[in-house]
C-alpha cells in the first residue's frame, strides 16, 4: 500500500506491506504513480526489462537506494518501471528485475529520493513501514 | 523536537536567533533573517528544526543561516547558508542540494513592453516553441562524451565556442561561468548519460522562462549600469544542472553516508551526511559538483540562445538584442574569505536556496559593475513581481554575503492542487496581460501565486536588513514552464 501525505514543496509518501517484497513492490508502484498517474494499472504491453544489483549501508538505505536507481534508470530509458521480480534480497543487498513501458513524457519530474524521515521498521500491526521523501 | 516563538530570542526587526545553548549538539547559533509577519509562516513548517540541525555540522563558522525566504526541505532547509573551516570543515552535498547551481539569468531589451503588446501572446508561443520544457523532454543538442566531458569542464565556454552566444556574455555570470576545479572523471557515468540529452533545457518543477517588463526602478544609476530601463521588457531564466546534477548528489550522498563513520561524523538526518572538504570523498564530490555547476552555466547560455532566436523570430533584426545582465547560482558551495570574529578566514560556504551577494569591490564582477556591487535575482511567482537587487558590504558582515533567493513555497504541491483550477487562473492571468504556456494544468496549479509566500515581505526583510538595495521590480507578460 502506499499513499501520499502533504509536505510544502515536495512529496511525502508512505508505504506499508506486510512483507518487504511488498514494501519493494508498493514502493516502485508509488513512484511510477507520480512519474506517469495510471500508467501501471494496465498490467500488459511491458516493453523493457533491466536487472539491477544493489549493496548498502542497511535496510532503509537499500529501499532508498533502489528507488533512486529505478528512477535513474528510468530518465535513462525514458521509462517508467511497474513490476519486479526479486531474486536476491538480504538486510542490505538486493538483486532484482525490473519491468517497464516506455513513455513520451512524464506528470512529474523527480529530482530524486531522500532518505529523509526514512526509517523501515515494523510498526504495531506487525507491518512494514516507512515515509519517502521525493525532491521535485 | 519543537520550536516556538518563544525560543527565539529577538536581535533586531528582521533578525532573530535560536541560542547555541537550545541543543546539545549545536555548535553555532542559529539565525533567521525575517520580519515577524514572515516568521509565523516559518515556524508552520520544520525548517527551523533543520537550522538547528545545520548548526551541528563539523566545523561550522559563525552561525547556521536562513534567508525570509526559506520552507522546509530535507536534511538542509531552503533558503540556507552555512560557512565550515577551509580545509577540514565539512562538505554537505544535502547543503547545496540535488538541483547543482540551480540559478537564474536576466537578460535586457531595447523593446518597450507598450510598442509590442500585441505580440506578447505570440511571443510566449514562440518561446514555448524554441525553448524544451517539461518532464523528462531531452532537447536539440546530442553531446558525445567527449563533449560531456568538455561541457564539464569548460562550463558556458563551451556554448560560446560552439557558437551559442557572445564571448562578452561571459563575463556577466558568476564565475563566468566556469569553475576551474571540475573533474569530469568525478561524475558517474549515469549522471553523464542522463545529461546527455538536457542541454538546453528548462525541466519542470519552479523552473520557468519568463518575459518580463520593468515596473519601477529604485536606484536609477545603478539601474542604468545594469541596462535595466522602465517600461522594457527583460527576460528571466530559471534552471540548473538537470539530471546530470540530481544524479551527482545522489551518487555522493550515498559515497558520504558509507564514508561518514570513518571520520567519525554523526548527523541527525542522513540528508546531512558530510564529510572533511579535504578528504578523498570530500574533494571528489568538490570536483563533480563544479562539474554540474559548469554544466548548468552551459544550459542557461543554451537556453539563451534559444530565447534570442524566439526574440528575433518574433521581433526581428532590428529591435536590438538580448544582453545578459547577469547570472546567479543559489544551489552552490564556494570557497571564499570572509571576516569571523575580527580574523580573516576560508570558508566553504554552502548557499542552498540562497544567492551570493557581494558588495562593491569585488574583482570578479565585470568592469561596469565593480563599484556597485553584485546583482542578485529575485524571481517571484507566476503572476506576481520579481526583484533586481544589488549587495552591500553588510552582506559579507551578516550573511558570509548572501541574500534570499525567491518568494519562498508556503503550501504543498497537494494543497494548491486542490485550492487552485488552474485553466480558470490562466484565462485570469491572461484577463491581466499574463500570457502562460505549460506542458500541463498540473504544472499552472502546483506554481501558482498563492503557493508562494509574498515576494515583497521577503524582499523588504533582505532590504531593511542591509545586506541588498532594491534597484528594480518586473512583472510578468509571459510565462514558458514544463
Amino acid at each position: 500500500m502506499f499513499e501520499f501525505h502533504p509536505h510544502t514543496a515536495d512529496i511525502r509518501m508512505r508505504v506499508e506491506a506486510p512483507t518487504l517484497v511488498k514494501i519493494y513492490e508498493a514502493a516502485l508502484l508509488g513512484m511510477a504513480e507520480i512519474l506517469k498517474e495510471g500508467l501501471c494499472k494496465d498490467e500488459s504491453n511491458f516493453d523493457l526489462e533491466s536487472t539491477i544489483e544493489i549493496e548498502s549501508k542497511d535496510n532503509t538505505c537499500l529501499l532508498i537506494d533502489f528507488l533512486s536507481e529505478v528512477l535513474a534508470h528510468s530518465y535513462a530509458e525514458k521509462a517508467v518501471y511497474c513490476r519486479l521480480e526479486i531474486q536476491e534480497l538480504q538486510d542490505n543487498k538486493l538483486k532484482v528485475t525490473l519491468f517497464g513501458k516506455h513513455i513520451d513524457s512524464l506528470d512529474e519530474e523527480i529530482k530524486a529520493v531522500t532518505y529523509h524521515e526514512a526509517l523501515l521498521i515494523k510498526n504495531n500491526n506487525d507491518q512494514w513501514e516507512t515515509f519517502i521523501i521525493f525532491d521535485i | 523536537m519543537k520550536i516556538g516563538k518563544h525560543n527565539l530570542s529577538r536581535k533586531a526587526d528582521y533578525l532573530w536567533e535560536i541560542p547555541k545553548t537550545f541543543h546539545k549538539n549545536m555548535r553555532v547559533p542559529a539565525r533567521i533573517l525575517a520580519k515577524e509577519a514572515i516568521l509565523d509562516d516559518i515556524i508552520g513548517d520544520r525548517s527551523l528544526v533543520q537550522l538547528v540541525n545545520v548548526a551541528n555540522l563539523p566545523g561550522i563558522q559563525g552561525a547556521s543561516w536562513v534567508m525570509p525566504d526559506v520552507h522546509e526541505g530535507y536534511g538542509f532547509p531552503i533558503g540556507g547558508v552555512a560557512a565550515t573551516i577551509h580545509p577540514s570543515g565539512a562538505i554537505s552535498p544535502g547543503g547545496i542540494g540535488y538541483d547543482i547551481n540551480c540559478g537564474v539569468r536576466l537578460l535586457t531589451s531595447a523593446i518597450v513592453l507598450d510598442e509590442v503588446k500585441d505580440k506578447i501572446e505570440e511571443l510566449s508561443k514562440e518561446m514555448y516553441a524554441q525553448i524544451p520544457s517539461g518532464m523528462g523532454k531531452g532537447g536539440f543538442l546530442m553531446l558525445s562524451p567527449k563533449e560531456m566531458d568538455e561541457v564539464l569542464e569548460q562550463g558556458a565556454e563551451w556554448a560560446i565556442d560552439q557558437g551559442y552566444g557572445e564571448l562578452e556574455d561571459l563575463s556577466f555570470m558568476e564565475s563566468n561561468g566556469r569553475l576551474a576545479d571540475a573533474d569530469a572523471s568525478k561524475v558517474s557515468e549515469m549522471a553523464k548519460r542522463r545529461g546527455l540529452d538536457q542541454l538546453g533545457t528548462i525541466g519542470s518543477g519552479n523552473h520557468f522562462v519568463e518575459v518580463d517588463y520593468v515596473e519601477e526602478i529604485y536606484e536609477d544609476e545603478i539601474a542604468e549600469a545594469f541596462n535595466i530601463k522602465k517600461g522594457h521588457l527583460v527576460i528571466l531564466i530559471h534552471t540548473g544542472s538537470r539530471g546530470l546534477g540530481h544524479q551527482i548528489a545522489t551518487d555522493y550522498i550515498k559515497i558520504m553516508m558509507n564514508a561518514m563513520e570513518k571520520y567519525d561524523i554523526k548527523v541527525p538526518d542522513r540528508e546531512l551526511s558530510c564529510v572533511p572538504f579535504d578528504s578523498l570523498e570530500g574533494q571528489n564530490y568538490y570536483k563533480a559538483m563544479c562539474a554540474a555547476a559548469n554544466y548548468a552555466w552551459c544550459n542557461r547560455q543554451i537556453i539563451t540562445w534559444e530565447a534570442r532566436k524566439a526574440w528575433k523570430n518574433v521581433f526581428g533584426d532590428k529591435q536590438g538584442t538580448l544582453d545578459l545582465m547577469y547570472d546567479v547560482a543559489h544551489n552552490m558551495a564556494k570557497i571564499e574569505t570572509h571576516e569571523i570574529n575580527g580574523i580573516k578566514q576560508k570558508v566553504i560556504v554552502h548557499r542552498k536556496g540562497a544567492t551570493r551577494a557581494f558588495g562593491p569591490g569585488f574583482s570578479e564582477l565585470p568592469k561596469s559593475y565593480n563599484d556597485l556591487g553584485q546583482p542578485v535575482i529575485i524571481p517571484g511567482s507566476m503572476g506576481t513581481s520579481s526583484y533586481v537587487l544589488i549587495g552591500t558590504s553588510k552582506s559579507h558582515e551578516l550573511t558570509f554575503g548572501s541574500c534570499c533567493h525567491g518568494a519562498g513555497r508556503r503550501l504543498s504541491r497537494t494543497a494548491a492542487k486542490k485550492q487552485v483550477n488552474a485553466p480558470v487562473l490562466k484565462e485570469q492571468l491572461k484577463d491581466r496581460g499574463i500570457f502562460v504556456q505549460a506542458g500541463s494544468f498540473k504544472g499552472i496549479a502546483e506554481e501558482a501565486p498563492l503557493a508562494y509566500k509574498d515576494v515583497n515581505l521577503v524582499v523588504d526583510t533582505v532590504c531593511a536588513s542591509g545586506i541588498v538595495k532594491k534597484v528594480a521590480k518586473i512583472k510578468p507578460v509571459a510565462v514558458v514552464k514544463g
